[in-house]
């Protein structure tokens, strides 16, 4: 596999800065590694982020929404909660952009939560606490580490179908963990969960925006389940035209 | 702290630093002169004689004050002295020696910036796969870059043998530079250059079902500004949002580079003046590397040692004597304008 004359010209960086030899990491992506995880940074907004297997790499899209969403948090707003957190990319840069949230962050997988949290000091955001957790848990609201009520509550939960995952590209299924893609059967399991939080009471302030990504063809769905629960929706587009990401309003 | 005023009136201090020290010079030497008089017709003959030699050497500096210190004193200071440079090079006419001769021209100028502590970085880079760079952009970062450099706009010409020809033929080759100015990113909105909903942001290429299907890094972007037709494509960084940035500060700096020209243009029919405005299609410099030497047709000037200028270090005699023509049409404009 010859590599695009871009991906060579930062990989010659990457072992520049860190002295390591090119070849090796050459060979690595030439067999496939994604290259985010060979450099073991990705930017995101402002920010550089540690990135490391399996924990999902942030995603364009992801930073495309965030940037969008950090413009629309009401000043007012202090508390943010993001569900499944990985590298911790979603709430960082919303603390980085908004100084006045702070933000809790939850993964069920330790090794992102250690990621995030070093995140978190390479980028001086000290507003800031990950911790184990697994939000489909019928407990995870009362789990001790949580301080309800949130203002802003995001989300970019696994939400790739059975069929689906099947398909994805090797540099995605052989390198970033199931748990951060994979979402059930129907791809929108962790969708109901996070719904039902949303609802549940003194979870969320009464002004609370929730800020959810959601996979190509799933908006329309996903707007449903949260309309369902009463709760006001919009969909926003990404830069190549697919709606993804859903926000839902507890307000009036 | 300082407040603004403060800076103001700091700047103030700092420009007129030139003229007290071209007065403060002026009247010592004058004085001296004053004071050497009773000595010419002094009683000892090598008394004499050291008088009228040190009246010799005052006799200079004050003509040298007179007749180039004070008219450069009267050059209006520049109004893009603060500005950074973003400069643009582009291969032309000569294929792969165009490349290879646009590579050495940015080695040049990234010396030449170092030299001059300028941050020289290159934001954008196209290299060509058989050799050499198709095109590249470079931010040089400092007070009074965007001086610097701004002659260096034009076509610049090369003859040589290419490393590439196994023949040994001498080939022309032509590389383009533009030189453009850079605002700090807070400056950008005060100068009001574009309104947001005029520039359209597209990114390039399809992802698929995007999102967390796909990890490939895609990250080009392109803006359009509409009114003007400027686009701008990014995709060196490896997100979105800093190609964005890049692509908006390319944006910028083109824009405020018309700004300029227009003022200039403006300023110039006002005044019916005569000057010739810089073509940037026009060819500046030509460099000779079997003879070794760089001539630069617009003050007629060469400079014997290539290697030097390749190296960055004798660009700074062109700089200077392009920056001392340039002074001299100014103030040749204000002349004539006092003769209106």
């Amino acid at each position: 596999m010859r590599l695009p004359l871009r991906e060579l010209k930062w990989l010659r960086k990457a072992a520049a800065d860190a002295n390591r030899p090119l070849d090796a990491l050459v060979r690595r992506r030439q067999q496939g590694e994604p290259l985010q995880y060979i450099i073991g940074t990705q930017p995101f907004g402002p920010l550089e982020l540690s990135v490391r297997p399996p924990i999902l790499i942030p995603r364009p899209e992801t930073e495309h929404w965030v940037i969008e969403l950090a413009a629309r948090i009401p000043e007012s707003a202090r508390h943010l909660l993001d569900l499944g957190t990985g590298s911790g990319c979603i709430p960082l840069l919303l603390a980085h952009l908004c100084p006045a949230l702070s933000a809790h962050a939850v993964d069920v997988n330790p090794a992102a939560v250690t990621l995030a949290t070093e995140n978190a000091a390479r980028c001086s955001v000290t507003r800031f606490r990950a911790f184990q957790a697994n939000f489909l848990d019928p407990d995870f609201h009362v789990h001790a580490m949580l301080c309800p009520p949130y203002d802003v509550l995001t989300s970019n939960p696994p939400y790739i179908p059975w069929n689906e995952y099947l398909e994805l590209p090797d540099e995605v299924k052989n390198y970033e963990d199931p748990r951060a893609l994979f979402g059930g059967p129907s791809g929108l399991e962790f969708y109901h969960a996070i719904a039902r939080l949303a609802v549940r009471e003194r979870f969320l302030s009464s002004d609370a925006i929730i800020a959810l990504e959601v996979g190509h063809d799933q908006a329309e769905a996903v707007g449903a389940i949260f309309e369902s629960v009463s709760l006001r929706t919009e969909a926003w587009t990404d830069p190549w035209g697919k709606k993804r990401t859903i926000i839902a309003y507890r307000g009036t | 702290m300082s407040t603004p005023e403060d800076i103001a009136r700091l700047r103030q201090l700092k420009e007129s630093e030139p003229l007290q020290k071209a007065w403060d010079e002026w009247t010592k030497t004058k004085k001296s002169l004053e004071d050497l008089k009773p000595l010419l017709s002094d009683s000892d003959p090598s008394m004499r004689a050291l008088a009228a030699e040190e009246h010799e050497a005052l006799d200079g500096t004050l003509t040298q004050l007179l007749q180039s210190t004070f008219p450069s004193l009267l050059v209006p200071p520049s109004t893009t002295a603060s500005l950074s440079a973003l400069v643009e090079l582009k291969s032309g006419a000569g294929g792969t020696e165009s490349s290879l001769f646009l590579a050495d021209l940015l080695r040049m100028y990234m010396r030449f910036a170092s030299a001059n502590s300028f941050r020289a970085t290159v934001v954008a880079e196209n290299e060509n796969e058989a050799g050499g760079t198709k095109d590249a952009i470079v931010e040089i970062k400092g007070e009074g870059a965007y001086d610097a450099f701004r002659w260096e706009s034009g076509v610049h010409r090369v003859q040589r043998v290419p490393s590439t020809d196994a023949a040994g033929r001498v080939h022309t080759s032509t590389a383009t530079v533009i030189v453009l100015p850079l605002l700090e990113e807070k400056d950008v909105q005060k100068e009001d250059l574009f309104r947001m909903e005029d520039v359209k942001i597209e990114v390039m290429r399809a992802r698929g079902a995007g999102g967390q299907h796909v990890n490939k890094t895609e990250s080009a972007v392109r803006l359009t500004h509409i009114p003007s037709g400027i686009t701008v494509s990014m995709q060196d960084e490896r997100s979105q949002h800093q190609n964005k940035r890049r692509a908006f500060q390319v944006l910028s700096a083109r824009l405020m580079d018309q700004k300029i020209t227009r003022e200039i243009a403006e300023r110039r029919a006002t005044r019916n003046s005569l000057v010739k405005s810089a073509d940037r299609s026009e060819k500046i410099r030509t460099y000779n590397y079997a003879q070794e030497r760089v001539t630069d047709h617009r003050i007629g000037m060469s400079i014997m040692n290539l290697t030097s200028v390749m190296e960055g270090d004798a660009l700074q005699d062109f700089v200077d004597a392009l920056k001392k023509d340039h002074e001299e049409t100014l103030m040749e404009e204000m002349l004539n304008d006092q003769c209106d």
